[in-house]
């Protein structure tokens, strides 16, 4: 009607051109500028354009940057883990609730997530902190003499961070859940299958794409949180972010801190599409 | 296999019951806190009042981040409306080659490491002599904003039955008639809803602000640098502040969804 393929492409990058260009100024330029600014040099506050891949190799080199790489890796593995233990049964639980139940329990779920982090922390601050809600709480009941370190530490920043990315966790499994025909589960149990082996053979294989998907998103946007290790871990938890944040802001070392960001999208671009490219396989085999 | 699988039901259901504990608890003890009357937070308060609800409402440097947090979510939302509706738009009604990639460029701001756009931008911005502005702010906000207009029109588009309007087209109306009499009223909860998320994206966002702001700031950013070791009663309003402002839209949000779910129950 509008006269083949050509008409419908053009509209298409006419309706596209004002994000692009957004993007343009917000995304593609300062990336090209990290780009550029991490092979340069920086000598005592001066940046020097060049190319030269010192700071990079200095990522692997100084002992340090490595060596808080593997920590956030290590912490966003942490996180992932507790989210699934805990996302898993509420998507379950989900999966069986009528309609209605399971609106409430997504906003529910989602609820953090539309809470700005800072407010997300003070409450917390409010709770865990040496004079927070649990240590006043367990110091009037005597059982404890001293208040307990629940912050200014991990146990603090996983706390904080499952409680806003657990949805992630449990919105995509609670999808592949619901795709599942129970009769496939039905016909396990009626040849014989206990109730855990069905769960087992059956049901948790057909839920794997979920649980993929949301590990990966989980385990990716934990490895750029900055606030909450901030306020939750005192300078006791230190993540790439945090040592992004403090190279460029307060050295004013773009040179490296372009390097060090660079390196953390490089690995989460390619978690990201390598989860993807599994997901598609998956739902076309 | 009955007893057993009621008995997993029993453990996925008590599971839930404390992860919906784990979840809410903090955000309610806040709210009850933020509403005391002393001059120290303690739990439970013991007087009550919206003493430091007025306080932040008198007091300069409060009123001065709010008052920015509101203008650019204000010019935000719409600009941030109009470019996703067009994008995806542009997505539904263009070729099916790329549309994949282009959806997934589109709604990458999403889940990149929010300190990599902040850094980025603020090193545009710098050049541009745009840090610590408010445009520099709505250009943070729109970035983060626009792909869950783009992720929420789309949803609604993907559900849209495309005769109604090519039917109007076809009964003479012009490609811009059809759509703005036709297919925009149709796609309607997409809208609501991607302008609700808009306007919270921006009223929350913290991290990419934080990069830019020095001296104009906006609520999460005053919040943040007003933080000490004890958490100050005028934290905790605000904070309230914040919880009831995002509360109500998602509410409105959540209300409209069962509005419409009954309606299409009826159909």
């Amino acid at each position: 009607m509008l006269g083949g393929e050509a008409a419908p492409a053009r509209a298409r990058w006419l309706l596209l051109a004002p994000t692009a260009l957004l993007y343009t100024v917000t995304f593609l330029v300062p990336l090209i500028l990290l780009l550029v600014f991490s092979v340069a040099t920086w000598d005592r506050g001066v940046i020097r354009l060049g190319f030269s891949l010192a700071n990079y190799r200095d990522f692997f080199a100084d002992g340090v940057t490595a060596a808080i790489f593997g920590r956030t890796v290590r912490l966003a593995a942490l996180i992932t883990g507790v989210c699934l233990v805990l996302g898993y049964p509420v998507a379950a639980f989900m999966r069986h609730c009528g309609p209605r139940m399971r609106l409430v329990l997504v906003v529910l779920v989602v609820s953090p997530l539309l809470t700005s982090v800072i407010v997300r922390n003070v409450a917390w601050l409010l709770i865990l902190g040496r004079t927070g809600l649990v240590n006043t709480g367990l110091q009037a009941m005597g059982v404890v003499d001293a208040p307990l370190k629940l912050m200014y530490n991990e146990l603090g920043v996983v706390i904080a961070v499952v409680h806003v990315y657990l949805s992630f966790m449990v919105l995509p499994i609670f999808g592949a859940l619901i795709s599942i025909e129970p009769a496939l589960e039905e016909s396990a149990a009626s040849l014989g299958a206990k109730s855990w082996q069905v769960f087992w053979n059956v049901t948790l294989p057909l839920s794997m794409p979920g649980v993929a998907a949301g590990c990966t998103l989980v385990f990716v946007l934990s490895m750029g949180v900055y606030l909450t290790p901030v306020i939750m871990g005192g300078n006791f938890v230190v993540t790439l972010p945090m040592v992004i944040s403090e190279v460029v802001r307060n050295q004013f070392n773009w040179a490296n801190g372009s390097a060090l960001a660079l390196v953390l999208l490089l690995f989460v671009t390619v978690l990201l599409s390598a989860s993807a490219r599994l997901q598609r396989r998956g739902s076309e085999s | 296999m009955g007893e057993a699988s009621a008995r997993g039901r029993w453990l996925s259901g008590a599971v839930t019951l404390a992860v919906l504990i784990f979840l809410l608890l903090p955000l309610l003890i806040l709210m009850i806190q933020s509403f005391t009357a002393e001059s120290h937070l303690s739990f439970p308060p013991t007087r009550y009042g919206v003493r430091w609800y007025r306080h932040i409402f008198t007091a300069r440097d409060w009123r001065g981040a709010m008052s920015i947090s509101l203008l650019v979510a204000i010019v935000v939302t719409p600009a941030a409306l109009c470019l996703g509706t067009a994008a995806a738009l542009g997505l539904d009604r263009g070729p099916a080659r790329g549309r994949r990639e282009l959806y997934t460029l589109m709604i990458s701001p999403m889940v990149l490491p929010h300190i990599i756009l902040g850094l980025g931008l603020l090193r545009v911005l710098l050049w541009l002599g745009l840090t610590d502005t408010i445009v520099g702010f709505v250009l943070a906000h729109l970035t983060i904003a626009v792909p869950y207009v783009v992720v929420m029109v789309g949803a609604s588009l993907a559900t849209f039955d495309r005769a109604a309007e090519e039917a109007a087209q076809s009964l003479g109306a012009s490609p811009a008639r059809a759509l703005w009499h036709v297919t925009l009223p149709m796609i309607r909860p997409g809208l609501i809803a991607g302008a609700i998320f808009s306007f919270i994206a921006s009223f929350d966002e913290f991290i990419m602000t934080y990069f830019l702001a020095t001296h104009n700031m906006t609520l999460p950013i005053q919040i943040f640098s007003s933080l000490s070791y004890d958490v100050d009663p005028s934290i905790a309003a605000v904070s309230g502040l914040m919880i009831i402002v995002t509360a109500t839209l998602t509410s409105l949000l959540v209300a409209r969804g069962q509005v419409l779910g009954g309606g299409k129950a009826i159909a």
